[in-house]
């Protein structure tokens, strides 16, 4: 468990909904937001806000200099410079802004190879197949061969290609892997590495440049801060040749009739007035997350799911997906045979107070690929998730296994 | 919402399964899970004289699409119209004809899960998009 309590800085985990106690347990969604980065937001949003980068007055400075000291904070985070931070939406704005560069400046080209794999979540798969059908390169695909979904290192070796992008998850929204980028790294030396990080932020520091990552995309909404704002790491050396995404106010130079010049980095790539609430309120979150500690959140996170991993094991007709060993962290996929995930999470919320995640959790490509392996007499398309974080605790997963057990009773499975 | 007539319901088989000679065959999703739902219709003279569907998905989708064909065999394409929209009227809170729905109104606290309204009414907009 971790050394600090924090549980108070969560209001909604004090909430009873029908006489339980909420155990939240969707934080791969998106996580519950701390009282103390919420109190400082609405601090600044209360003394310090305007819009940033523009006038020249005291609310303006203030409000661009913590816009900024946020852009500094992740890119300590980061270790990488502050100009190849930029704020983004959030993921999926990222990537389909990576995509959509790569192809205006013709770094992306007709027969140029992107590879990804079948474990990916619908922002980094649906942008990759969506415009290699417009703009020709081609998409190949990894297939986890290990169990349910679990992808293992030689996947990527049977592929006898060179790639232009290779562009991975580090962290599976689904099966809980976590992916060894530097074993990827080398394999694919010379590729743009791509990384989607929204899984693997919330918990692990990211070192870009040991890693050598070209690109690296997370959303701050699943590391307690505010929703619509993400971060977009890329390597100086690309961003600067870069064609933008997106055109507009900020992110430009000289504007004439004839043509446009463009601002200087990270702003190239910013048009229009940022999230700025979104922007200071990342830096609280990221603040708050390293009062405690990386090292701790992962740690707390680990010993979770291995004590999960455990308990389901003792409960029959229960598939659990992805890797059984410590590569398997914070999110656990698992069906009951004969019964709906939808119909597990619904009536985990409505007799336990337990969330979890129904569904395809944005990746029907990887629901497929379970299909395939599962011994349940009918997949049904779908998992149930539970997902942990640092405000769980071991008796939030004896609540849902009981749950289970209980649910399992009622439909006699 | 998981009532014994519901649970029931969703464990039917009577209406599960293919008909063969169906003279429309309509096939609906769930973009939301990825439930998928395989509707034959046998239609005579305007009026459904057979209904069957296979797939598989949630017991509130299950009992839904039971509840519904049992609803509408041996009905004119009119009345089921009819039903359509009293069970759409049902699902958003709305005043709806109670004589229409039968046991279908055993659904209607589904007006207060917004989330799984899609499951209640996968085969139900099948159904509709069968006679576009």
């Amino acid at each position: 468990m971790l050394s600090k309590n924090i549980l108070s800085d969560f209001p909604a985990l004090s909430r009873t909904i029908k006489g339980n106690r909420i155990v939240y347990l969707d934080s791969a969604a998106s996580t519950l937001k701390p009282k103390p980065v919420i109190d400082k937001l609405s601090k600044f949003y209360l003394e310090n806000y305007a819009n940033v980068h523009r006038a020249v007055h005291t609310l303006a400075s203030e409000s661009t200099q913590m816009l900024e000291f946020s852009r500094k904070n992740f890119a300590n985070f980061l270790n990488s410079s502050e100009h190849e931070i930029i704020f983004t939406s959030g993921t999926t704005m990222s990537i389909n802004l990576i995509v959509e560069s790569l192809v205006r400046s013709k770094m992306l080209n007709e027969n140029d190879i992107v590879l990804t794999t079948l474990v990916e979540h619908h922002a980094n798969f649906v942008p990759w197949v969506r415009l290699s059908k417009l703009h020709g390169f081609r998409v190949e695909f990894v297939e986890p061969s290990l169990r349910f979904g679990t992808l293992a290192i030689d996947d990527f070796l049977k592929k006898d290609i060179n790639p232009k992008v290779v562009a991975i998850t580090g962290h599976s929204n689904v099966t809980g892997q976590l992916i060894d980028i530097e074993k990827i790294r080398n394999i694919f030396p010379n590729s743009i590495l791509i990384v989607d990080g929204a899984q693997l932020i919330p918990h692990q520091r990211i070192d870009v440049k040991s890693l050598d990552i070209d690109f690296l995309c997370f959303s701050v909404h699943k590391m307690l801060g505010p929703s619509g704002i993400g971060v977009l790491y890329g390597k100086s050396q690309y961003l600067e040749t870069l064609e933008p995404f997106l055109y507009g106010g900020e992110m430009i130079d000289k504007v004439s009739v004839e043509d446009v010049t463009f601002n200087v980095l990270p702003y190239k790539f910013e048009a229009g007035t940022p999230n700025i609430g979104g922007i200071v309120g990342a830096n609280y979150a990221l603040e708050y997350l390293n009062n405690i500690g990386y090292d701790e959140v992962k740690k707390h996170i680990l010993d979770l799911t291995k004590y999960a991993i455990e308990k389901f094991r003792n409960i029959e007709n229960v598939e659990v997906y992805g890797p059984l060993d410590e590569s398997h962290c914070g999110i656990l996929s698992f069906n009951i045979n004969g019964i709906h995930p939808h119909d597990v999470a619904h009536l985990l919320d409505e007799k336990f107070g337990v969330a979890i995640r129904s569904g395809h959790h944005c990746a029907q490509p990887l629901m497929n690929v379970l299909k395939s392996q599962s011994r349940l007499s009918q997949f049904p398309n779908s998992t149930c998730r539970a997902s942990f974080y640092i405000y769980n605790t071991y008796e939030d997963i004896n609540i849902l296994i009981e749950g289970i057990k209980r649910i399992k009773e009622w439909f006699d499975v | 919402m998981y009532n014994e007539l519901i649970m029931d319901y969703s464990k039917l088989k009577k209406y599960k399964g293919k008909i063969e000679d169906a003279t429309k065959v309509e096939e609906g999703k769930n973009l939301s899970c990825g439930d998928e739902i395989t509707l034959y219709l046998k239609i005579e003279n305007e009026r459904i004289v057979d209904a069957k569907f296979e797939g598989i998905g949630c017991a509130i989708s299950q009992a839904s699409a039971n509840l519904m064909i049992e609803n509408i065999i041996n009905k004119s394409i009119d009345e089921v119209k009819i039903l359509i929209d009293n069970v759409y009227k049902m699902t958003r809170g709305e005043e709806y004809d109670k004589s229409v729905l039968g046991l279908i109104e055993e659904l209607k606290s589904i007006k207060d899960y917004p989330m799984r309204i899609k499951c209640f009414l996968l085969a139900w907009k099948t159904l509709e998009l069968s006679f576009k």
